[in-house]
C-alpha cells in the first residue's frame, strides 16, 4: 500500500484531504465494500482528493493559525540594579527544534523610559512592536512633553494579551518590561500569553523562570551595581545556554537608565567544549560507529 | 462546526495545549467582627510548581468601606477589579455618594454572573462595614453565588483553614429567633491572632500559600494594614 | 443674477450657474481670516511658520497650537478655524498610521496630500456637511526628500516651493517670492519666515504668536517645533526689523 499523504490541516492541507473534512465531498463519495457493506472505515484512508482551499469550510473553522506557534524565541531575563534596569535574552529565534534566525534582537525600545524583550512567536511579536509603534508615534505627535512610561506600557501590553486570550485567539508571547514608572522609580515586570502579570525586583519570561530565577533570587540586593548585575545576568544567562535547548551562546543585554535605553552588542559566554571526549564521542563506547 | 468524529480524525495533528485560563493560588480569608472587619491574604502568586512572585497583593479597596480579595487566576482577578472600581467611580458619580459594601457585594455577583459561560476564574471574598458599622463578610463562588456570612475563606488554603475558623468562630444562626448577633465575640486583637495562626498553619501544608501575610483591618477609625511574614519555601 | 443672495450660496450640492459653489468659496474666506500661515522648502527642510492670533492675554503661551506633527516625518500648519485644523489633522495622523499598518512604511508626501485632499473634498459634495474652514501646509521627509504641499478647504492639492495661505497672504507671498528657494537653508528660512510674518502683521489685530515648526536634516528628518534658541533669535530680530518699519512709515 502506497502511504497515504495527511492533511497537516482540516480545512486547508498539503496533499489529500482525508475524510471528514468535506462533509458535502464525503456524502458524494460514500460507497460500498466489494462485500457491499458502507463502512466509515473504508472511506477513510481510501478515498480524499487533491485540496483546493476551501473558503467556505473556512469560515465555518475555528482560527486555529494562532493556537501553535511557529517561530519562538525562549527565555527573557529582567533585573533591577541601584542606577536601572537590565534587560537580557538570546538572540534566537527558531523553527520547532531548529535554529532558524540566529541574529534576531529580541529587545526592543519602546521610548527613553521604556525597553521590552519577549519569548515566543516572533511575528506575534513583530505585531506588538506595531502596536507600541503607533502609542509612541501618538506621543510623538502631541509634544506635550510626556511620554508613556514602563509601568503604562506594562499595563497596555497586559490588557492586549487578556483580551487575545479572552476572543480564544492569543498572542503568542510573554514579556519582560523594563523602565521607569511615573514616580521615576526603576520598574521591571512581565506580562503572560493570556495576561498574567506581577512586577518584581527580578523577572524571568519562558524557561528562565526555572534556570535564572533561582540564581537572581540568590544574588539580588537592592544596592547592586551595574557591574555587578551584569555579571548576574551572565551567570544567569550561561546557566539557560546549558540547559535550554532553544537557548543559543548569542546575548544581549539592555540596560535603562534614567539617561536612556542602550541596547549592548551581542557577545558570548565562555563555555568549555574542548574535552576529549566531545572530539571523539564514540571512542570509550564499546559497539558505537 | 465539526463533531467529535472529525476532532478524533485531526487528533494526529500537532495541537499545542493551550488554555485560557491558569491557577496562580493564593488564599484569602475575611472575619467580621461587631464593629470591625479583617481581611487577610498571602502575598504568593504561583504557577504550577513556580513561585512567580512573592510580593503580589490579593486585596483592594474598592469604596471608603468596603475591601475586596480574590485568588484564583490573577489575570482575571485584576481584570475584575478595576473593572468593579470603575464602576464605583460611576456609582460616585451617579449617587453623589460611595458604594456600600452591601450595594457592591450584590454587583460582584451580577458583573461574575454575567460571565457565567466564560467565567472570571476568581475566587472572591467581600469584607466591609455595612450601614450600621458592623462587619460585613460576603463570599462568593465564581460564577457569582454569594452569600453574606461573619467569616469566610476562599483559595488553595481554604480546606486547611475554614475547619478551623469553623471551630473558632461559628455563632448562633442569624435565623434562629429572638434574634441573636452572629457577628464574631472575639475581640479585634484576638481576630488578629487567629487569622496570623490560620495563615502560618496553611503556609506549613499548601505550596500555594506563603511568602507574607497581609491584614486589612477596617473599623470606624477607617482602615490600617499589618503584615506577617510566612514560610517561603 | 447669480451672486450672493441669489440662493445658490445655501448649499455644496448646487452649482450657481454660472459655475461656482458659493458654500465652497465662503469657507475660503474662513481661511483667509485666520492668521497668517507661510511654509517655504529649503535645500535641507521644510519650514512652517504660523502668526497665531492670541483672541485674550489669559491664554497661556503656547496653548492652541497651530502646527501640529502628524507622524514622525510629517506635520501640517493651518489657517482659518482651529477645530477644522484639529479635525483634518487628527484624519492626517489616521492615514499615516493607517499608510504604515498596512505597507509597512512611513507615508509618502505625495499619498498623504492626496489622501488630505480627498478627505477634504468629500465635504464639498453633501448638503449634510459643512466644508472645512481651514486649509494647511504639510511639510514632509520621504523616500526622495523634503516636500512642501498646499491642501486647501475645496480638496485642491498642489506641491510648492513656498505658500501662503490666511490674512495678510497676498504682501506675505510677495515677500516670499523674494526669497532664493533654490539655496535658501532652513535656519535661514526660519530668519526670513519670522521677518515675514511680524512684517505682514495687521496692528489692527491683537497679540499673536509666531509659531514655527519644521522637519530637516538638523531635527534629524522629524516633524518638530523649531528650538527655542533658534525661534526666539529670529523672533527677536524681526520683532525689531518690524518696529523699525513702523517708526519709517
Amino acid at each position: 500500500m502506497i502511504p497515504r499523504r495527511t492533511a497537516h490541516e482540516r480545512v486547508i492541507g498539503p496533499g489529500v484531504v482525508p475524510h471528514g473534512v468535506d462533509p458535502e465531498h464525503d456524502a458524494l463519495y460514500r460507497g460500498r465494500t466489494a462485500r457491499g457493506t458502507v463502512t466509515d472505515e473504508v472511506l477513510r484512508g481510501v478515498r480524499g482528493r487533491p485540496f483546493t482551499i476551501d473558503g467556505k469550510a473556512r469560515e465555518k473553522a475555528p482560527a486555529t493559525r494562532t493556537q501553535t506557534p511557529y517561530v519562538t524565541g525562549t527565555s527573557a531575563l529582567g533585573l533591577k540594579y541601584a542606577g536601572g534596569v537590565l534587560l537580557a535574552t538570546d538572540t534566537l529565534a527558531c523553527y520547532g527544534s531548529t535554529k532558524r534566525y540566529k541574529s534576531v534582537e529580541r529587545v526592543k525600545r519602546v521610548n527613553d523610559k521604556c525597553a521590552i524583550a519577549f519569548t515566543g512567536e516572533l511575528s506575534d511579536f513583530a505585531y506588538v512592536c506595531d502596536l507600541l509603534e503607533e502609542l509612541t508615534t501618538e506621543d510623538f505627535c502631541e509634544d506635550d512633553g510626556t511620554t508613556r512610561d514602563a509601568e503604562e506600557i506594562y499595563q497596555y501590553l497586559t490588557r492586549v494579551m487578556y483580551n487575545r486570550r479572552s476572543k480564544f485567539d492569543p498572542l503568542w508571547n510573554s514579556f519582560v518590561v523594563a523602565g521607569y514608572d511615573a514616580k521615576g522609580e526603576a520598574f521591571c515586570g512581565t506580562v503572560g500569553m493570556i495576561g498574567t502579570h506581577y512586577a518584581d525586583d527580578h523577572v524571568a519570561a519562558g524557561f528562565g523562570n526555572h534556570i535564572a530565577r533561582p540564581i537572581f533570587r540568590e544574588f539580588y540586593k537592592p544596592d547592586l551595581t551595574e557591574e555587578e548585575a551584569v555579571e548576574i545576568m551572565k551567570s544567569a544567562l550561561y546557566a539557560c545556554v546549558m540547559r535550554d535547548k532553544q537557548m543559543m551562546n548569542k546575548f544581549q543585554i539592555a540596560k535603562v537608565t534614567k539617561e536612556g535605553v542602550s541596547i549592548g552588542e551581542p557577545f558570548a559566554v565562555p563555555t568549555e567544549w574542548g574535552y576529549e571526549k566531545f572530539y571523539n564521542p564514540t571512542k570509550f563506547s564499546p559497539g558505537g560507529w | 462546526m465539526f463533531d467529535a468524529r472529525e476532532d478524533a480524525l485531526a487528533g494526529a495533528r500537532q495541537h499545542a495545549n493551550w488554555s485560557p485560563y491558569d491557577n496562580n493560588g493564593g488564599t484569602v480569608l475575611a472575619v467580621a467582627g461587631e464593629s470591625y472587619v479583617i481581611c487577610a491574604g498571602d502575598t504568593r502568586m504561583s504557577s504550577g510548581y513556580n513561585i512567580l512572585t512573592r510580593k503580589f497583593e490579593k486585596i483592594d479597596k474598592m469604596s471608603g468601606k468596603t475591601l475586596m480579595a480574590s485568588a484564583g487566576f490573577a489575570a482575571d482577578a485584576v481584570t475584575l477589579k478595576k473593572t468593579l472600581k470603575a464602576r464605583c467611580k460611576q456609582y460616585e458619580f451617579q449617587n453623589k455618594r460611595e458604594i456600600g459594601c452591601v450595594a457592591f457585594a450584590q454587583m460582584l455577583s451580577n458583573t461574575l454572573y454575567y460571565r457565567r459561560f466564560f467565567p472570571y476564574y476568581a475566587f472572591n471574598i467581600v469584607a466591609g462595614l455595612d450601614a450600621e458599622g458592623k462587619g460585613a463578610v460576603f463570599t462568593y463562588d465564581a460564577v457569582g453565588s454569594y452569600e453574606r456570612t461573619n467569616y469566610s475563606c476562599q483559595g488553595s488554603g481554604q480546606a486547611l483553614i475554614m475547619p478551623v475558623l469553623d471551630n473558632q468562630l461559628k455563632t448562633v444562626s442569624p435565623l434562629v429567633l429572638p434574634a441573636a448577633s452572629s457577628a464574631t465575640p472575639l475581640s479585634e486583637q484576638e481576630a488578629i491572632d487567629l487569622i496570623k495562626d490560620c495563615f502560618a498553619t496553611a503556609a506549613e501544608r499548601d505550596i500555594y500559600t506563603g511568602d507574607s501575610v497581609e491584614l486589612w483591618i477596617m473599623n470606624a477609625e477607617g482602615v490600617r494594614k499589618e503584615e506577617m511574614a510566612l514560610r517561603a519555601d | 443674477m447669480s451672486g450672493i443672495g441669489s440662493g445658490y450660496d445655501l448649499s455644496t450640492t448646487t452649482y450657481s450657474p454660472d459655475g461656482r459653489v458659493f458654500q465652497v468659496e465662503y469657507a475660503g474666506k474662513a481661511v483667509d481670516a485666520g492668521g497668517l500661515t507661510v511654509g517655504v522648502k529649503c535645500v535641507d527642510g521644510v519650514v512652517i511658520a504660523c502668526e497665531k492670533l492670541v483672541p485674550s492675554k489669559l491664554h497661556k503661551p503656547g496653548t492652541n497650537r497651530r502646527t501640529r506633527a502628524v507622524a514622525r516625518h510629517a506635520g501640517v500648519g493651518g489657517s482659518g478655524y482651529t477645530p477644522d485644523l484639529a479635525a483634518v489633522a487628527d484624519r492626517a495622523r489616521a492615514e499615516c498610521a493607517n499608510y504604515k499598518s498596512f505597507y509597512g512604511d512611513a507615508i509618502p508626501g505625495k499619498v498623504l496630500a492626496e489622501r488630505m485632499a480627498h478627505y477634504y473634498h468629500l465635504f464639498t459634495l453633501y448638503w449634510s456637511v459643512r466644508p472645512f474652514g481651514c486649509s494647511t501646509l504639510l511639510g514632509c521627509k520621504d523616500f526622495d526628500g523634503y516636500h512642501l504641499y498646499l491642501v486647501e478647504q475645496n480638496g485642491e492639492c498642489a506641491k510648492m516651493r513656498g505658500a501662503c495661505i490666511g490674512k495678510g497672504k497676498n504682501a506675505a507671498k510677495t515677500e516670499v517670492e523674494k526669497l532664493k528657494l533654490n539655496e535658501i537653508t532652513c535656519a535661514e528660512a526660519v530668519k526670513e519666515l519670522a521677518r515675514i510674518v511680524y512684517a505682514t502683521h495687521d496692528v489692527k489685530d491683537k497679540e499673536f504668536e509666531c509659531e514655527m515648526s519644521w522637519v530637516c536634516d538638523a531635527s534629524d528628518g522629524e516633524f518638530v517645533r523649531v528650538p527655542e534658541d533658534i525661534a526666539e533669535p529670529a523672533r527677536e530680530a524681526a520683532r525689531v526689523a518690524a518696529q523699525g518699519d513702523a517708526m519709517e512709515s
